[in-house]
């Protein structure tokens, strides 16, 4: 028996049969194009370099504890930022040219040459650093999808380098137990999809492709992110058990499944999805939610090496919106920081992201890639079910400034012949200011969703990523639930929804307070909504009314966790 | 501009760690910056070339800036080798 320990993206137990999944060769089939596509293959160069920089950064954090792997990604990130690399591939493109992908081939080549021509051992052998970022570059543009795969048993776990989100999709319909990956990344499309599919997931185990092989017992468990290879009896029937207990609880809350989220004393709650990407539509749909509360639509443009077209956002967008049918699908708009588009929208750095150029701030700034993003949900909207709401909104005005764009767009559409329909307009509730206005919003919006995560963050002044400062990121701070109660009975006030779409929405710690505190409507990852719907029904909604009066006069994050956690009606739900 | 003359200490010489430290350190800066070695002269912001130029210990190299902010540049990068890039 050996244990090998990783990183779970997503949780739960799996054994079975290990099936090795083999990196396919990178094959280049295009070498070169013409004149008139130069233009396209350098930007698709840009995107390709940008998102392998995003997924090293990513890599770079979670490797915080280990120095040795962190110079490594280091270095492979100053290989991708190199100013001589930069120009070598473009010119390759632009005077012989190639195909983005031919060209980063010949360029690594040469450097690999270079290297290995040295006498001196060490600076020679660093030419393994320049193949493994044209292979992470190369496999990233190629895109590859693999074949043969129809042999899979259901139960099966899969253990190969990386995964891409299409393989993942189509081997999760062949009912596969887990993954065991070397490499990967916490939200990787992959791991989101395997989360929202209840398919346990371990990644970071750099043993797989010299000690794994096909065909050999293997136990994932996703809660620790450990990986037994050839269990022993004793550990296998352990297992045995967790997994029967996990498959009792599933069915359990199967149950559910057509059941409706009513609290106790007959209180409704809406249940909705959130989604970030089209394939996570399975999971919605499995789980039965009122929909969709929350689709992020900046996967849309991070994970693309182009700007996303109106067609292409369009056919999404309505896509999503048939599926979900007859429910409705609130779509948010794009929602990043500058720092994470930079090679797309040309921006310059900023020193403070979380306080700058972000959300509607820059949807404002890039304007016509606004525009564009708006005439799509604008047309894909001629059912009627798609709501749309704006991230990072400060106060009233900007949502103003946004009304009048949406009717600029639509008078676009109407000079095009395009049909359309309005749909209804909602904010984001995650800047104080905000909050403390909702009386003010709740007048013009036709709905309101509060994202906890950067409520907490601006309430506190607590970077989210900062190590540092994470004792005082508390998300039942007074301050902070104060600001949820004072939007929901403005909500109510002007007789309009509120949902709370963060992460505090999905944990049982916190739901009962948040329905007493006046939310009526929550949106979490399609995973998690049976669990919740179970816990739903369990609670009554006026004892928790009066709990959530209470807690708001309290002092501290502390004493409200101890209240709370006095009601213990989450312990058997965690 | 700003030439100077430079040992490496570091019984490692410019690996991996080192060049990207100087690389990310160099590219602070607005001024060109290259560094020579026998007859070669690199980019002093590419990490390839900085890798390439293969420096040992006890490798003599010249570092050359030309811009506005050259002297801090020099500066700075003179500190980076004094330190033996913390090693």
């Amino acid at each position: 028996m050996q244990v090998y320990s990783g990183l779970a993206t997503s949780h739960g137990i799996a054994i079975g049969i290990s099936r090795k999944i083999l990196r396919e060769p990178l094959e280049i089939k295009q070498t070169s194009i013409t004149p008139d596509e130069i233009t396209r293959e350098l930007q698709r160069f840009e995107a390709g370099v940008e998102s392998i920089i995003l997924e090293l950064d990513e890599l770079i954090k979670l490797y915080s504890h280990s120095r040795d792997n962190r110079d490594i990604l280091t270095t492979h990130k100053m290989i991708l930022m190199d100013p001589e690399f930069l120009i070598r591939v473009r010119t390759k493109i632009t005077k012989e040219l190639f195909t983005t992908e031919h060209a980063i081939q010949q360029h690594f080549a040469e450097v690999v040459e270079l290297f290995q021509k040295m006498d001196n051992e060490y600076f020679a052998q660093r030419s393994a650093d320049y193949k493994d970022v044209s292979d992470r570059l190369l496999s990233h543009l190629l895109n590859k999808s693999s074949d043969s795969l129809d042999s899979i048993e259901a139960g099966t776990i899969i253990i190969s380098d990386t995964i891409s989100p299409s393989l993942l999709s189509r081997l999760i319909q062949q009912n596969i137990g887990g993954l065991c990956l070397e490499r990967g990344t916490r939200n990787s499309h992959s791991s989101i999809i395997a989360r929202s599919m209840n398919v346990p997931m371990i990644i970071n185990v750099p043993q797989v492709s010299t000690e794994f092989a096909d065909g050999q017992m293997m136990i994932l468990d996703g809660n620790t992110g450990t990986v037994i290879l050839h269990p022993d009896e004793a550990t296998l029937q352990e297992y045995q058990k967790k997994l029967t207990q996990q498959q009792h609880r599933r069915d359990k809350l199967q149950e559910m499944l057509y059941e409706s989220a009513v609290t106790s004393d007959g209180h409704p709650v809406i249940l909705r999805s959130n989604i970030e990407i089209p394939e996570e539509m399975t999971a919605v749909l499995d789980a039965n939610s009122d929909g969709i509360g929350l689709f992020r639509t900046e996967f849309l443009f991070m994970g693309s090496n182009h700007l996303p077209s109106e067609q292409e956002q369009y056919n999404m967008y309505r896509s999503i919106a048939e599926q979900a049918a007859p429910h409705s699908v609130t779509i948010r708009t794009i929602d990043v920081g500058g720092d994470k588009l930079s090679a797309l929208l040309n921006l310059d750095r900023e020193s403070n992201p979380n306080l700058g150029c972000r959300g509607i701030r820059l949807s404002f700034a890039k304007e016509e890639v606004f525009r564009v993003q708006i005439r799509a949900v604008l047309r894909a909207n001629i059912t009627g079910s798609i709501k749309l709401m704006f991230p990072m909104i400060s106060g009233i005005g900007e949502f103003r400034k946004v009304k009048d764009i949406i009717v600029q767009c639509g008078a676009e559409l109407d000079d095009r012949g395009e049909p359309w329909r309005m749909p209804d307009l909602g904010v984001m509730i995650e800047v104080p200011s905000a909050a403390l206005t909702a009386d003010v919003l709740a007048k013009e919006v036709a709905f309101m969703s509060i994202g906890t995560n950067d409520l907490v963050q601006y309430t506190l002044a607590v970077d989210r990523d900062n190590d540092m400062v994470e004792a005082y990121y508390q998300t039942a701070h007074p301050a902070v639930l104060r600001l949820i109660e004072h939007t929901a009975q403005q909500a109510a006030a002007h007789n309009i929804p509120v949902a709370v779409c963060g992460e505090m929405a999905g944990d049982p710690r916190y739901l009962p307070l948040l329905l007493g505190l006046g939310v009526t409507e929550l949106s979490v990852s399609p995973s998690r909504i049976l669990t919740l719907k179970q816990q739903i029904r369990a609670i009554s909604y006026h004892h928790w009314k009066l709990v959530a009066k209470e807690v708001l006069s309290l002092a501290t994050a502390r004493d409200v966790e101890e209240r709370i956690t006095k009601e213990g009606s989450y312990d058997s739900l965690r | 501009m700003i030439r100077k003359r430079i040992t490496i200490t570091n019984p490692l010489g410019l690996h991996a760690r080192p060049a990207t430290m100087l690389v990310k350190l160099a590219t602070k800066f607005r001024s060109e910056f290259h560094i020579r070695k026998d007859d070669m002269v690199i980019n002093g912001k590419s990490i390839m070339g900085v890798m390439t130029l293969a420096a040992e210990y006890g490798s003599e190299l010249e570092i050359i800036a030309d811009g506005v902010d050259e002297t801090f540049l020099i500066n700075e990068i003179t500190e980076l080798f004094q330190t033996n890039f913390g090693e």
